[in-house]
């Protein structure tokens, strides 16, 4: 990069529903752009600068704007600079699926690195749709998503479901091994005010509770939720200047499929496989770009934000993250070394999407967030029992769309 | 025409959305598109080669009946009815299958059973009803196990 670029600031709000009627003074009725001016506020507090110091803002846009938020929706940017007041500066608004929330700072970056601006902003906030996801249009002309729907009745966990019945089948994960992410990746969850669900969950609970679709039952698969979440950056001399604890960004980059790979993504009918094109490329290309770009190579990660949409999602993201075969992140687990605060690579100390509930958009800045304390040293009991160099977040790869962030201290 | 006469008639069956497979048909097929250039398919049929070295010419994408046997590379069931646009009445848990066609395509669909399913096991299109109305049933393209005849 031209210009090298350091986070200052990170502001979350904690992830629930806005409205929650059993909780309305801590969850109160917010509007997408209202939740992500609070995010924002926080933000900037934690950079301690101004709404008029931020000189670029790139907002996430919302993935169901046709059934909640129309055109605001879509240009969420300007809809949140309505509110913060405007000030004239270059503002995007991206819509990138789950990647979103990295798409957004690797836009923001990049405003930096080029010279545009010294100081940027991401922002995005999302009030993901209750249960099943499902298409936004009724056009089976327009919408393979439609058709994908209607004629085949593919859910997204029975999508996930299907690659992990493969994977059981082929590197012979078991049942219990599913149930364990979720027991393992809940451990920090009662130390995280930010998630929603602060508790831990027994082998047991996770193996009694209801199936959703075979193997995968309802603690297995993550649950939708709202939440917003902001970061900003600022060019790495002058962080340094105006910023005790500035978390250098090593690489923050998108990655999509390369043709020919065999995975049947989700909004798609089909796919043509090409013979050495590995599945799930997305995540491949965009972590190989990460670990080029600074420079790395897996073993010199300390910690790991994936996206556990699905105990399934947890294995195959650490295929990809730590280039191994299937079979060797289930060895990893159940000997301890994924421990999310005690582990040789501590995974999602956040409590991860398991403890949050997704919120499509923010969930990539939610993890981004979590990095900067764990590297800051600020995460309280979640604190990762390790000396942190480098930390890696990927988000999930909804329809192709995927993302990874490497941080490191830069101080 | 009075009521028994209705209720007598054999509905007629109707795709969901029309042109995904042909119909109406004995032996339905899936209908994709081939490059003529690079051999790559897809389904739905799509005006475009999805190979990045293939020029974007409509006139390299030829139609064609997709192999109505494959493999069933994995699936799942469906405890829970999806929302909307999803119709299925009445809601009864149904398998979703990943099929490997010899072509080289791999192919969602449902399948016609919940029971004995099994990874690598052959199936063959066929079609089953999701709803109806007064005058049509509603049908998607499905895949059902390919009966073990050396059992018999
Ligand atoms: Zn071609």
């Amino acid at each position: 990069m031209e210009r090298d670029v350091a986070i200052i600031g990170v502001g979350m709000i904690p992830w629930g529903r806005y409205p929650d009627p059993k909780n309305p003074t801590a969850y109160p009725e917010r509007t997408m752009p209202e939740m992500a001016v609070e995010a924002i506020k926080r933000a900037l507090e934690d950079a301690k600068i101004s709404w008029r110091q931020v000189e670029a803002m790139v907002a996430g846009v919302y993935l169901w704007v046709s059934q909640q938020a129309g055109v605001h929706g879509i240009l969420s940017g300007t809809a949140i600079a309505n509110l913060m007041g405007y000030t004239g500066i270059p503002i995007v608004s991206v819509a990138n699926a789950c990647a979103t929330g990295q798409s957004i700072l690797r836009e923001a970056v990049l405003a930096v690195a080029s010279g545009e601006c010294d100081i940027a902003l991401a922002v995005a906030a999302d009030k993901s749709a209750f249960g099943f996801f499902r298409p936004q249009s009724t056009d089976a002309k327009a919408d393979i998503d439609y058709i994908r729907f209607v004629m085949c009745g593919e859910t997204n966990p029975a999508y996930w479901a299907m690659e992990c019945r493969r994977r059981m089948y082929e590197a012979g994960t078991t049942e219990e091994d599913l149930a364990l992410v979720k027991v393992v990746t809940s451990k920090p969850a009662p130390h995280n005010p930010y998630a929603r669900y602060q508790r831990t969950f027994t082998l047991e609970e996770v193996l009694k509770s209801p199936m959703v679709c075979d193997p995968l039952r309802l603690l297995m698969i993550c649950s939708t939720s709202d939440g917003a979440a902001a970061v900003v950056v600022c060019e790495y001399e002058k962080a340094k200047k105006i910023c005790k604890k500035p978390v250098y960004i090593n690489a923050v980059t998108v990655g999509t499929p390369s043709f020919g790979d065999p995975t049947v993504r989700l909004t798609y009918t089909s796919s043509f496989k090409k013979p050495g094109v590995p599945t799930l490329s997305e995540s491949r290309n965009a972590v190989q770009r990460v670990y080029k770009m600074a420079g790395l190579t897996p073993d010199k990660i300390d910690v790991i934000e994936l996206p556990d949409n699905s105990s399934w999602h947890y294995f195959a993201y650490l295929d990809c993250i730590l280039n191994l075969d299937p079979g060797e992140p289930e060895k990893m687990l159940r000997q301890g070394d994924l421990d999310p605060i005690t582990g040789k690579i501590p995974v999602c100390p956040s409590g991860g999407i398991g403890a949050f509930g997704e919120a499509v958009v923010a969930q990539g800045l939610a993890q981004v967030c979590e990095l900067v304390w764990q590297l800051r040293g600020e995460a309280g009991q979640r604190q990762v029992k390790k000396d942190l160099r480098h930390a890696l977040a990927q988000t999930y790869g909804y329809a192709g769309n995927n993302a990874a962030t490497i941080l490191s201290k830069g101080w | 025409m009075n009521g028994e006469a209705l209720i007598k008639k054999e509905k007629k069956k109707v795709p969901i959305v029309e042109g995904l497979f042909t119909w109406p048909s004995d032996k339905p097929a899936l209908i994709a598109a081939r490059c003529k250039k690079c051999g790559a398919i897809v389904f739905p049929k799509a005006a475009y080669c999805p190979n990045p070295d293939c020029e974007k010419d409509p006139g390299n994408m030829e139609v064609i009946e997709l192999s109505r046997r494959g493999k069933l590379w994995s699936w799942t069931i469906q405890r829970y009815s999806p929302p909307p646009p999803f119709k299925m009445e009445p809601f009864k848990p149904y398998a979703i299958g990943l099929v490997d066609l010899p072509e080289g395509i791999r192919v969602l669909g449902m399948l016609a059973t919940t029971e004995n399913l099994r990874c690598d096991m052959e199936v063959e299109l066929t079609v089953g009803k999701l709803y109806e109305d007064g005058e049509n049933e509603y049908i998607t393209w499905m895949w059902k196990p390919v009966e073990d005849v050396s059992k018999k």
